[in-house]
């Protein structure tokens, strides 16, 4: 069946743009290296579920989907190991964090897949329907699938999956954010057939469950408790975990009983190659010798520094993730931004393009419209040159915000106040070190117009402890969150100071009830231009406020040497995709 | 680093002072009193020692216990990937799984216990006994400490007894850079290697891992800066000792050059440097931090910077005080050694 | 030295077995002036860097970024278009704060402890003596993360992670000196003879204090802009655009195949920087040991 309601399924207006490689076969690149904004579920890591079901099958829906893949020219051939040089280790395998969403989409199987441009294709769910209120939807499981553990994927597993992901305790950072304020409940009706209830309607359901996080793993695996999740989690993929060397690399094996390939993969069955080894390699000149030296077949996040070279001697692809691109989020409640006039000064003080183009060497595009990536279904590429580069007219908002006055270091003064404006940012986490010189480069230009601006790298631990979460703790940061949907834009403006429920992600502390209501209704639209009108009007509102201010695209690549053929990167998240990758003799 | 000098004052303190190694005199009899006072002075060594223990596991209780932030809203965010604030009610049932709850001083006194029975905790990131994830993690970074002492100690060697005392110009080329490579951060030697070694000649892997090949450029990297360490002052011992009487004597009796400098010089020229060896696991364990960052290299300080930035007290703690461990355990054998290569301290 | 390993065998205290000068120091009084010169080079770097470099070490030119060294940059530019060598000279500055900082926070540390653990024997002596094994337990980088991820960083978290992490070694050394004078026949002929209490001060007491202070300030100086820039090359000094010299060689990891000159120039200036301070505090230790021994 397959009913893939069609009103559901978002319009993909805009693709990544993105350069393709060397084989024009796969268009999909992803990447992504979600925000820890956006995830990094780490200590709860869920848990639970349990299920069971129903198995065998055989492929029902294969085939690659046209718009993904395209055939080979060579014979796959079977055998050698795949060494994967990653750049962040984990605390888990499993969670909510993107870096495990690439490792969990090595060893589990999500209920949906996602193609480039949005289009939503069976995976673990042969077909579903939508009630025609839309907030049932009932998705039917291929037989025969069964976890690496044995047990069957049955419709109480999916159940219980969904149990773990919303059950405070065990809850997976990502997952929860875009489905709990819309889920009711999950059941099983019979042995392959699941139905989730929803409160109200949520156009980006599905696609929010073809991400890597919503993988579905073996209930048996999750009852163990969240140590032995976090450590070992069994899912149904095409790859099992045989043996993480923390510090080192996770050894995967390939799973030979493989047969639940979503249907826009290369091919159905098991993968190729005997092993994939999934290094940790942080330092990205280390990471690129590795490639190099002969020592990876496969290297993440190529450094600009390397990327010309890279693209002639090895195969090549990049995404430009969805979702919320690497935005600057500026304070509209405290500080020197809380004048909407000094907040567009600050945008229009900078030659954010030259920047981009300048510090990843056109590697990674600039993203203007600070809402949402372009690459977002229902992104609003009017706002992509918001705020171009006018330093007159930087000037003149500032002169009429009263900081006329300059210091002795040329600094803008107002009643003997400087123009000071605090940029935190997660050094090495959030923003890699091109990211880090694009906001110094922004910085002397920022100077010029007569802001003092102060670059505060932040840690991990200094992020996770929340000293950098509340209004007073900074006037401006930079961060994204890679979703397949513009859903997430509800993630992001929900009221920052709600009393029932506080949202952490509105970075700007910007409270506007306007665009709260736009993106529910977007979100629960049943009608695919209302709901672009609607998404874009709240686009337009964040961007024309200057509450965020857009930078450059979350966007990751990949290399691979030329004798390793049919390696993918999918579309939600960008996770790389080696099941269909093969060596060639 | 921080290695220190050769605690001068012990050093002082015992027979004879320190004034540079002498002939060795026969080694006192072997008597019950001497028994005695060896059992007493291992047994006095052995509380000291776990006083420092003690002492090491306070202080890092305290510093972490006491850290601005809240450590509930860290797991909290840790665990969900977000990095909010929390409500009381949100923060307390983490509060009370950890003990965060209680006073410091049962916090502290429960620490200190699970450490007396060998419970270091568990890891708030990974969900596992602290001792099984070290014990796990400590391997390669103890291959890599003794793969860079052992190169120091040839590399040292080899160059003090090629080049001491060889003339003006071969003596200036060995001393010359021994103060060079003791100048050498980790950071640069370590790139420096990399790019050449690995990157540029293909000679080493660029992922080391833990192979034997991996190894090499790591060790070297932590090593060279020791040799240099170590040779200036095995070098300038053993300048002395080759001034020494019976030296000369052994030469006077037909002895050949190389011979006099293994057999006579050296034995008695690496006494301090074997102190000295105790004193540098500090700047090895710091070394291989940056090492196993430079080369991805599996390892305590990999490990540790991870810790340390997610603030896994736990992990951290119990990082600590292995080095702690180690540190004391590396100085006992260092003494030990001394008393063996030189029986006058045994008397001391 | 003066990396990592240098206040030991720099200054090993005396009572008994200095640790000479190599031999071709003590004859190539050249290496002393060399090093003379590099120190005057980097102090005026210090108080007026706009003499020796006329670039501003934070003027972005994007149109020239990542080119080798030439005439117009003689150090090559960095990925923002900056001109290295303004940046070498401009992060002098910072570099040699921290580098003095950390010495002082060092210095002050251990004179405290030192002093008043060979000055007071017996049981404060015992606990003081074990309190810096503790901090002998603690590696210079540990301390520097646990620093770093507790307050941030920073150059003030560098220089206290930094000077308390390089204490103990010299706080063990003071003691040592002061048991070691205390105890000194120089000191105890001194009084037997009948000299005033200043002249043996003068004589005897005071060089030798102040012997391995001034040796190991100056060591230690090296010694510390080493360790901080090793917190700086993990990620986790000064904010950037800071040119600290640690900060320069973390962002020239990225480019170290392309760009060599951004990893191997503000190296080179730390390594020449220590090596010329390890010179002449050897120097100085020497001459004291000279005057010493007279």
């Amino acid at each position: 069946m397959n009913h893939e309601s069609s009103k559901m399924v978002i319009t993909a207006r805009s693709q990544g743009a993105v350069s393709h490689d060397p084989r024009p076969a796969r268009r999909m690149r992803g990447s992504v290296r979600a925000g820890l904004a956006a995830t990094m579920a780490i200590a709860a890591v869920a848990v639970a579920a349990c299920g069971g079901s129903s198995s065998s099958g055989g492929g029902s829906s294969a085939g690659a989907s046209g718009s993904q893949v395209a055939a080979t020219d060579s014979t796959p051939t079977q055998g050698g190991t795949i060494y994967y040089a990653h750049e962040q280790e984990t605390p888990c395998l499993t969670g909510g964090w993107v870096q495990e969403a690439f490792i969990e989409r090595q060893y589990a199987d999500s209920l949906v897949s996602q193609e480039t441009g949005g289009k939503i294709v069976p995976w673990l769910a042969t077909s579903w329907s939508i009630s025609s209120n839309r907030l049932v939807y009932t998705f039917h499981l291929k037989p025969g699938v069964k976890f690496t553990d044995g047990t069957p994927l049955n419709a109480q597993a999916v159940v219980d999956n969904f149990d773990t992901w919303t059950n405070p305790k065990t809850a997976n950072g990502d997952v929860n954010a875009f489905i709990v304020p819309y889920f009711k409940s999950a059941q099983a009706l019979s042995d392959l057939t699941v139905q989730v209830t929803l409160n109200k309607p949520y156009a980006p359901l599905l696609s929010t469950l073809s991400q890597g996080y919503d993988g579905i793993l073996s209930p048996k695996g999750l009852a163990r408790g969240a140590a032995a999740t976090c450590d070992d989690p069994i899912g149904s993929g095409p790859f099992i975990i045989q043996k993480w060397n923390h510090g080192q690399d996770i050894e995967f094996v390939r799973n030979p009983n493989y047969d639940s390939a979503p249907a826009n993969a290369l091919h159905q069955g098991p993968a190729y190659v005997n092993k994939l080894v999934w290094s940790f390699v942080a330092n990205p000149t280390t990471r690129y010798g590795s490639l190099t030296s002969g020592q990876s077949n496969v290297i993440y996040d190529v450094p600009t520094a390397d990327w010309d070279a890279a693209k002639e001697q090895y195969n090549v692809a990049q995404y430009i993730t969805p979702g919320r691109p690497q935005t600057l989020d500026l304070n509209t409640t405290h500080g020197v931004f809380t004048d909407q006039q000094v907040r567009e000064a600050f945008a229009y003080a900078a030659n954010r393009p030259a920047a981009v183009q300048s510090a990843f060497d056109g590697e990674v595009p600039f993203n203007g419209n600070g809402a949402l990536s372009q690459s977002t279904p229902d992104y609003d590429a009017t706002l992509a040159d918001a705020y171009a580069y006018d330093p007159s007219k930087a000037n003149a908002l500032l002169d009429q915000a009263g900081w006329s006055a300059r210091n002795a270091a040329g600094y803008r003064t107002k009643d003997g106040k400087v123009l000071e404006v605090k940029l935190v940012y997660g050094a090495g986490s959030i923003i890699t070190d091109e990211g880090a010189t694009v906001l110094q480069d922004l910085q002397q230009q920022w100077k010029a117009a007569g802001f003092d601006v102060t670059l505060v790298p932040a840690t991990l631990s200094q992020l996770f402890s929340g000293t950098y979460s509340t209004p007073t703790s900074y006037d401006a940061t930079i961060g994204y969150w890679t979703s397949p949907t513009p859903g997430v834009l509800l993630i992001v403006w929900r009221p920052w100071d709600s009393k029932t429920a506080p949202n952490p992600n509105n970075a700007s502390f910007y409270d506007n009830p306007e665009v709260v209501s736009l993106i529910e209704a977007a979100n629960s639209a049943s009608d695919p231009a209302t709901q672009q009108a609607d998404y874009d009007k709240a686009q337009q509102i964040v961007v024309q406020k200057a509450a965020v201010v857009g930078v450059y695209t979350q966007t990751t690549s990949l290399a691979w040497v030329k004798s390793l053929h049919d390696v993918w990167i999918e579309a939600s998240q960008g996770e790389p995709v080696f099941s269909d990758a093969y060596f060639s003799k | 680093m921080s290695v220190s000098t050769p605690t001068p004052a012990e050093v002082a303190a015992a027979p004879g002072g320190a004034k540079g190694p002498s002939p060795s005199r026969p080694p006192v009899a072997g008597t019950p009193r001497r028994s005695l006072r060896i059992a007493r002075r291992v047994g006095a060594r052995l509380l000291g020692a776990l006083a420092v223990l003690w002492a090491a596991a306070t202080f890092v209780f305290f510093v972490q216990a006491l850290l601005p932030g809240s450590r509930a809203t860290l797991l909290l965010n840790e665990a969900s990937g977000q990095q909010q604030s929390y409500s009381k009610a949100q923060l307390l049932p983490v509060e009370k799984e950890y003990g965060f709850n209680k006073p410091l001083i049962v916090q502290y006194l429960d620490y200190i216990g699970g450490l007396a029975h060998g419970n270091f905790g568990t890891s708030y990131t990974q969900h596992q006994p602290v001792l099984t994830i070290i014990s796990r993690e400590v391997g390669p970074t103890l291959v890599l400490t003794g793969a860079a002492l052992a190169f120091a100690w040839v590399i040292a060697l080899a160059l003090t007894i090629a080049t001491a005392k060889r003339g003006r110009f071969v003596s200036a080329l060995g001393s010359g850079f021994e103060i060079v490579t003791a100048g050498l951060p980790y950071y640069w030697l370590g790139v420096i290697l990399l790019v050449v070694f690995a990157i540029d000649l293909k000679v080493f892997p660029v992922q080391g891992g833990t192979s034997l090949a991996g190894l090499v450029l790591p060790a070297l990297t932590l090593g060279i800066p020791l040799a240099g360490f170590i040779g200036q002052v095995t070098r300038d011992e053993f300048e002395k000792v080759l001034d020494q009487p019976f030296v000369t004597s052994a030469r006077a009796r037909g002895m050949g050059d190389l011979g006099v400098r293994l057999q006579h010089v050296l034995r008695h020229a690496v006494l301090p440097a074997v102190t000295l060896s105790g004193w540098a696991l500090g700047a090895l364990i710091s070394g291989a931090v940056i090492v196993e960052s430079v080369f991805a290299r599996p390892g305590i300080g990999n490990m540790l910077v991870t810790a340390a930035e997610s603030r896994d007290v736990p992990l951290v703690s119990g990082v600590v005080m292995l080095v702690a461990v180690v540190y004391v355990l590396a100085n006992l054998l260092v003494d030990l050694a001394y008393v063996a290569i030189d029986p006058r301290l045994s008397g001391a | 030295m003066s990396s990592v390993f240098s206040a030991p065998s720099a200054a090993p205290p005396l009572a008994g077995r200095p640790i000479s000068l190599p031999r071709w120091l003590r004859e190539l009084r050249p290496g002393v002036t060399l090093a003379s010169f590099v120190i005057a080079f980097f102090l005026l770097a210090v108080i007026a860097p706009s003499l020796l470099a006329s670039r501003s070490p934070y003027a972005v030119d994007l149109a020239n970024t990542l080119r080798a060294p030439s005439i117009h940059h003689i150090f090559g530019t960095d990925e923002s278009g900056r001109d290295l060598y303004s940046r070498v000279v401009y992060g002098a500055r910072e570099s040699l704060l921290i580098g003095l900082g950390a010495t002082g926070v060092s210095i002050a540390i251990s004179i405290v402890l030192g002093v008043t653990a060979g000055l007071s024997g017996g049981i404060l002596d015992g606990a003081i003596s074990r309190g810096i094994e503790v901090m002998f337990s603690f590696p210079v980088l540990l301390l520097g993360l646990l620093f770093v991820a507790v307050f941030g960083p920073s150059i003030t978290t560098e220089i206290i992670a930094v000077g308390i992490g390089t204490a103990p070694g010299y706080a063990r050394m003071i003691r040592g000196q002061v048991l070691a004078v205390r105890g000194s026949g120089y000191v105890e002929a001194g009084r037997a003879l009948g000299h005033r209490h200043r002249r043996i001060v003068r004589r005897h007491i005071f060089p030798n204090a102040m012997r391995p202070l001034v040796v190991i300030f100056t060591l230690g100086v090296g010694q510390s802009i080493v360790w901080a820039s090793g917190l700086a090359f993990l990620g986790l000094g000064v904010a950037p655009p800071s040119p600290e010299w640690g900060a320069l060689l973390n962002a020239g990891r990225n480019f170290v195949t392309q760009a060599w000159w951004l990893e191997v120039m503000p190296g080179l200036a730390i390594v020449l920087f220590a090596l010329s301070l390890t010179t002449i505090g050897r120097s100085i230790q020497q001459k004291l040991e000279g005057g010493l021994a007279r």
